[in-house]
């Protein structure tokens, strides 16, 4: 049973360790990046199942991503999560397919559980 | 008065002027031309009354009828062009003057009859009498012509000086009262100019000058009105900034301490949920990035404390160029470690300033700050004091050569939270330093130009202007 893979996208440290740890306990193989760049040139070589991305970020943020996953790499599973919560945003984030969208604080139980649909479906 | 009723009344006043001395002129002239016809008449009637004695010298010379008759119908026309001129005689001389011409004249004919009666070699007393009678006559009409002529001379004399001098009176009027009223308008004119000078400073104030009923008068009242209005405004503009800017503080707030909340709530669900399998190192390691995070949320939130009590402050009369170099010697260490240099540029002599000393030395430790981070490979920072006489502020001005600032960000510098993508902070520093500044009734401004540098530019008010002792 192969291991479904998560890619975790934040500039805060603390968010990709933490998620690290909670997506490991369930069984997810995960890496965990700082930047937008460093991820999409990850993703390159490795075609993870799942990114998980903060939506803010210096550089290639979080829409970027998105928008370049689904370019380039339509059956991965876009999770937008962010501590700035907008319409525009929002709107812009589902024009462009993301999977689901979590504010800040985010809870990992139902980040898990959205995880879990979007792999159940696939 | 109005202006225009001024202007209107001087213009009737010296039409008036000319009118009276147009008037005067022609009763004169009337009065040389009524003189000068008679004179015409007078030397008629002289004309008459020496063919009548040529008449009377021939008769008694040659003692011919003719002659006689000759006299008697120079004394017929004689008498009868004193007739017809009698009113214009009287009108000269007067009616006894008349009366006593026409006497002669009648004795003068009686006189001729008589001769004629007795005959020219007899009549010698007659004509003794005739030639006396004559003479008056002739003297008389004489005189009255010389008289008359000389009544012309004065009259035309008097013209001439009351034409002279009302003329410069006229001229003089016309002067003093246009100067009297330039100068009424001038000077509301220069009133005018300054209040507006005043408000276009941003000094609102009411100029108290004497209410004037006319235009001016007008003028100054709705420009203190415009002043008023724009003194209200002003209060609106500085609440609704203030406003603004409490909204974007909040915002801003908001946003900052959602990621570290975001994070102790994470590092809380993990600990809980994979505390069987963590190791002791782990969950206390768990617990100090929890220390950490609320340490980041304590930095966000102090200045905010600080921000909602008033601020109290501490004024003193100060120095500005002493506060400066106090503050310099503070972050010399920071700034030679960043390699940069300090070039200072203090005016000789700067009017105190009133200041809480703290607080200004904040606001300038926030700029040297903001300096280093604008020149992490170093640089040069200059300061410059100097005193602005017209405004009677003191100007400290901070000048760096670093990268600059982008001119959309220019507007937003001193927004709470602001920071560019490099910059690290909160983005508070600035924000605070504005209300300092502003606080004492000063000023903050930037400058920038992208590779060139960024200027800073404060100015706080002199103790003078602000009337303490």
């Amino acid at each position: 049973m192969a291991k479904h893979s998560i890619m975790v996208i934040d500039d805060e440290k603390i968010v990709g360790d933490m998620a690290k740890l909670s997506f490991e306990q369930d069984g997810y193989e995960v890496e965990t990046f700082l930047n937008g760049e460093s991820a999409l040139g990850r993703l390159k070589d490795k075609p993870f199942d799942v990114v998980v991305t903060d939506l803010k970020m210096k550089g290639v943020d979080g829409l970027e991503v998105l928008r370049t996953v689904k370019k380039l790499y339509p059956g991965i599973v876009v999770i937008l999560i962010t501590a700035f919560a907008n319409l525009d945003v929002a709107i812009e984030a589902l024009r462009n397919d993301v999977h689901d969208f979590f504010p800040k604080p985010v809870k990992f139980k139902e980040l898990k559980a959205s995880i879990k649909r979007a792999l159940g479906d696939e | 008065m109005k202006i225009e009723h001024k202007l209107y009344l001087s213009n009737a006043v010296h039409i008036l002027l000319i009118v009276l001395i147009g008037i005067f002129a022609l009763r004169n002239l009337n009065a040389i031309l009524t003189k000068f016809r008679f004179t015409v008449i007078a030397e008629g009637l002289n004309a008459t009354f020496l063919e009548m004695r040529l008449a009377e010298k021939n008769y008694f010379l040659y003692g011919d009828e003719e002659a006689l008759t000759r006299i008697r119908n120079s004394t017929k026309k004689t008498t009868d062009t004193l007739q017809r001129v009698k009113p214009e005689i009287i009108r000269a001389v007067g009616a006894a003057n008349y009366i006593k011409l026409q006497d002669y004249l009648n004795k003068y004919t009686k006189l001729v009859e008589s001769i004629g009666k007795a005959g020219h070699r007899n009549a010698s007393s007659q004509k003794k009498k005739l030639r006396e009678a004559g003479q008056v006559l002739k003297t008389f009409s004489e005189d009255m012509t010389a008289l008359e002529s000389e009544r012309i001379g004065t009259i035309i004399g008097r013209s001439k000086n009351i034409l002279l001098y009302s003329f410069w009176a006229v001229v003089l009027f016309a002067l003093l009262l246009s100067n009297l009223i330039v100068r009424n308008i001038g000077h509301s004119l220069r009133t005018i100019n300054d209040l507006t000078r005043e408000i276009a400073r941003g000094n609102y104030q009411k100029i108290e000058a004497k209410p004037s009923r006319d235009e001016m008068g007008a003028v100054l009242k709705a420009i203190n009105a415009m002043a008023e209005e724009l003194r209200k405004r002003e209060k609106e503009i500085v609440q609704s900034k203030r406003l603004a800017s409490i909204g974007l503080l909040v915002a801003g707030v908001a946003h900052e301490l959602n990621n570290p909340l975001n994070n102790i709530s994470m590092i809380a669900q993990t600990y809980a949920e994979a505390y069987d399998r963590l190791g002791k190192e782990e969950r206390v390691g768990f617990m100090e990035r929890v220390g950490e995070e609320t340490e980041r949320l304590r930095v966000i939130v102090h200045p905010l404390l600080d921000y909602a009590k008033p601020k109290k402050q501490y004024l003193a009369r100060a120095a500005a160029n002493q506060v400066i170099q106090k503050t310099l010697a503070l972050v010399k260490n920071m700034l030679d470690i960043s390699n940069i240099k300090i070039r200072q540029n203090l005016a000789q002599e700067l009017p105190d300033i009133f200041i809480d000393k703290h607080q200004i030395q904040q606001v300038l430790v926030n700029m040297a700050t903001n300096v280093i981070q604008a020149m992490s490979k170093g640089g040069e920072l200059s300061i410059t004091t100097r005193y602005l006489e017209d405004d009677d502020d003191v100007e400290i001005e901070i000048r760096d050569n670093g990268k600059g600032i982008p001119p959309e960000f220019l507007d937003h510098i001193f927004d709470p939270f602001f920071t560019t993508k490099e910059e690290s902070g909160t983005g508070l520093g600035l924000w605070v330093s504005y209300g300092i500044v502003k606080n004492h009734q000063g000023n903050i401004r930037v400058r920038s130009k992208v590779g060139v540098g960024t200027t800073f530019v404060i100015t706080l008010p002199t103790c003078k202007k602000l009337g303490v002792a």
